[in-house]
């Protein structure tokens, strides 16, 4: 049940996503969803996903995994690769085949993924029988395996429990439980611990750092929540109208952000290690209605940094300061890159306004 | 606390009777939300109220609005006890504490235009003529940050955070001396969360306002409020003010809870030492003997699982200045 499906990945990454493009389609209105998304994630990353809601952070996930909401949703161009496979174009049977065994998701709604009247027991041998061929007590001895990785005491008996006798943080760890049974190579958390309290949602994320730890999982992690990407993720996107406007490693993205977004997402909130009393500086506005097919730069209208030329073109995903290495998409040693003509400087970062002057 | 006294809470308890049985229904069991809460909030102070979910703060605020009736405890309002009042009395009351509710997409009238919305407390009160209230309204509108035209929209037309300035507007319509905020940015994306933390934070200067105000993330309520109280399971179980709480705190909950909420720096997230809790928080309905938190407690544990812990339940106790703990072994943390 352990043994992995050979992976001849020589030169490529063990995912790719370019260029893509989602549409919702509805009373002859369309929503520009995801407007050409690209990035690479390699085994053992965790990649954070970040931004405002309704920027496509779970879109873009749900096309990866081709769960799209029909007829409405559909792949307009791009594509995504798994290990050089093309998923995009496969048929519902084999992408039902990916799902779970090599590419496993939890959201943030547990009961989402957890069916209300079945026991826990059924469900998780059910789901390691679907795509292994072993027997029920050996399905049942590794989902026991499975709730003890993840913190549930008595595993046993509560094997014999339904998903509503457990606590909510109990039911992400289930969900957790199920989503590596089948030991994925790539787990897309999308707001993992967003309903939870915070003390639960410090035991998840535990969890959830040890064991893609251990398994050498690569991790796709989306949160609004700035504070739990700085413990979490390796590298970062950060999101705005549907398209990634700045990523790079955490370090390098939190001490040097350089898109205004990203600049004010991080102005706006509170820290608890920050300084008392001291004013926010809030994005003014709101992020733009995606039925339009964005022209210019999609944060246009709410940035303080903004340039006529921003208006007309829409700036590319580059790296700003035009070094001469060639561009590197994963690992500790990715590129930083944004989309902004226009971008901050770090005297600029502290006070989140463009210096005097400047426009 | 400092300054003029404006609400003083004391022994407050709220219990919710849980029945069974259809035709002779009986109570079977009760929860206690509320279990013995005292604090006190000066005149134009901001004291903020934090805790997990379900730990008892909505019940709070709803039985200093009078939403709820105590089951027992005092709440000295300006000379009045709001516990007990009733009648002529609780509704002049209620005209100076006013509340700001969470989610402003249900807490506004959909069929009510924006202008009605915020005139409806002058309306109930009888405050002034019509052009008077009108006026008021354009006023208040202003004041939150929005276009007096927008008086003639009805509350679908908005974003959430212009909702939100919607109610706050309608919250301030009377004057009231104490606004009791209750999640007032849970719902709202950060940078919209910031627009209405430094509304709120310009309202308290400009109007002399005080505010109890009410969130789960501890971060936002370190920032707004002057000091901040720290519930667990229907109690508090520390207070003080909010720097010190943050630099200092006593109690083994708060230390653990601040320890696990994130800050937005890698190079700080990866030298932290978290405190990570067992289990989940007990329920209300049956809560653990002696100390409420002692089947989670790491302290507990860790001096050997003393006695006192399990028998006897800490009371809050000034340990210096302003600051309020209930744990028997705070100098142990
Ligand atoms: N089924 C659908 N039909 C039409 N539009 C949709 C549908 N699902 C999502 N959208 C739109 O697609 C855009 C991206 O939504 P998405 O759910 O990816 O946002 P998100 O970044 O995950 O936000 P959140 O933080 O709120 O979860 C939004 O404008 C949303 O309204
Ligand atoms: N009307 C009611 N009847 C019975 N139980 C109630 C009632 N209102 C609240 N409770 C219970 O009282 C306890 C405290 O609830 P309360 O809403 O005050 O918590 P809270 O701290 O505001 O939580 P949250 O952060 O989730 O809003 C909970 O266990 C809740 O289930
Ligand atoms: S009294 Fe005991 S159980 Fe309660 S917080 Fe203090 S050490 Fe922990
Ligand atoms: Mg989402
Ligand atoms: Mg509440």
């Amino acid at each position: 049940m352990t043994e992995k499906s050979a992976t001849p990945v020589s030169a490529g990454h063990l995912l790719t996503v370019s260029d893509l493009t989602v549409r919702f389609r509805s009373h002859g209105e369309a929503v520009y969803a995801v407007n050409g998304v690209s990035f690479d994630l390699d085994a053992g990353e965790t990649l954070g996903v970040a931004g405002e809601s309704g920027c496509g952070k779970s879109v873009t996930n749900l096309a990866i995994l081709g769960l799209l909401p029909q007829p409405a949703g559909r792949v307009e161009a791009g594509s995504v690769q798994l290990s050089g496979r093309e998923l995009t174009t496969l048929r519902e049977e084999e992408l039902r085949k990916v799902r779970g065994s090599e590419i496993a998701m939890i959201f943030q709604d547990p009961m989402t993924s957890l069916n209300p009247v079945l026991r826990i027991e059924e469900q998780l041998i059910e789901t390691i029988r679907a795509h292994r061929d072993v027997t029920v007590q050996a399905a049942r001895e590794r989902a026991i395996e499975l709730l003890v990785a993840v913190g549930v005491a008595n595993p046993e008996s509560r094997l014999r429990s339904y998903p509503h006798e457990f606590s909510g943080g109990m039911r992400q760890r289930v969900m957790i439980a199920m989503a590596l049974a089948l030991e994925p190579r790539i787990l897309i958390a999308d707001e993992p611990t967003t309903a939870l309290d915070v003390t639960i949602q410090a035991q998840v994320l535990d969890l959830l750092r040890r064991l893609t730890a251990e398994r050498g999982t690569a991790t796709i992690l989306v949160t609004h929540d700035l504070g739990v990407l700085a413990g979490m993720a390796d590298r970062i996107n950060v999101m705005y109208a549907g398209k990634v406007i700045e990523s790079g490693t955490t370090e390098e993205l939190f001490a040097h952000p350089r898109h205004p977004y990203t600049v004010g997402l991080l102005r706006s909130i509170p820290r608890l290690d920050g300084e008392a009393g001291g004013k926010l500086v809030p994005i003014e506005g709101r992020p733009p209605d995606l039925v339009a097919e964005p022209v210019g730069c999609s944060f246009y209208a709410r940035c303080a940094w903004r340039q006529e030329r921003c208006a007309l073109e829409a700036p590319a995903l580059v790296q700003i300061d035009g070094g001469t290495q060639p561009i590197v998409t994963t690992g500790a040693g990715a590129t930083h890159v944004a989309a902004c003509f226009n971008p901050v400087a770090q005297a600029e970062v502290a006070e989140g306004r463009p210096a005097a002057g400047r426009r | 606390m400092s300054g003029q006294r404006l609400l003083q809470v004391k022994d407050l308890e709220v219990r919710f009777p849980i029945r069974e049985g259809l035709i002779r229904e009986r109570t079977v069991a009760e929860v206690r939300a509320v279990d013995g809460v005292s604090f006190e909030v000066a005149k134009g102070e901001i004291l903020g109220l934090v805790g997990e979910s379900g730990c008892g703060k909505s019940t709070v605020a709803r039985a200093i609005t009078r939403v709820v009736k105590p089951t027992h405890g005092s709440i000295e309002f300006d000379g009045h006890d709001l516990a007990k009042a009733e009648g002529e009395e609780l509704h002049a009351l209620r005209r100076r504490v006013q509340m700001i509710f969470q989610d402003p997409y249900a807490s506004l009238n959909p069929r009510m235009t924006v202008g009605a919305i915020i005139q409806e407390p002058a309306d109930i009160y009888k405050v002034g003529t019509t052009a008077e209230r009108r006026a008021r309204v354009s006023e208040l509108l202003g004041l939150v940050g929005l276009d007096p035209r927008f008086a003639d929209r009805y509350p679908h037309e908005f974003s959430g955070g212009q909702r939100q300035r919607i109610g706050v507007a309608r919250a301030l319509a009377l004057n009231p001396d104490l606004v009791v905020a209750d999640e007032p940015v849970s719902a709202l994306d950060v940078s919209v969360q910031a627009q209405i933390l430094n509304l709120l934070a310009e309202l308290r200067q400009q109007l002399g306002l005080a505010y109890l105000f009410i969130a789960h993330d501890l971060s936002v309520v370190r920032h707004i409020s002057d000091r901040t109280a720290v519930m667990y399971l229907g109690k508090i179980v520390e207070v003080a003010p909010s720097i010190e709480l943050n630099a200092a705190p006593l109690h083994p909950y708060s230390i653990a809870l601040l320890s696990a909420v994130p800050i937005p720096d890698p190079a700080i997230e990866k030298k932290r030492k978290r405190i990570i809790l067992k289990g989940d928080v007990p329920s209300p309905t049956n809560p653990p003997s002696g100390c409420g938190f002692q089947t989670r407690c790491w302290l507990k544990e860790k001096l050997g699982n003393p006695e006192r812990c399990s028998t006897e339940s800490p009371v809050l106790r000034e340990t210096s200045s302003g600051h309020q703990v209930a744990c028997h072994f705070p100098e142990k943390a």
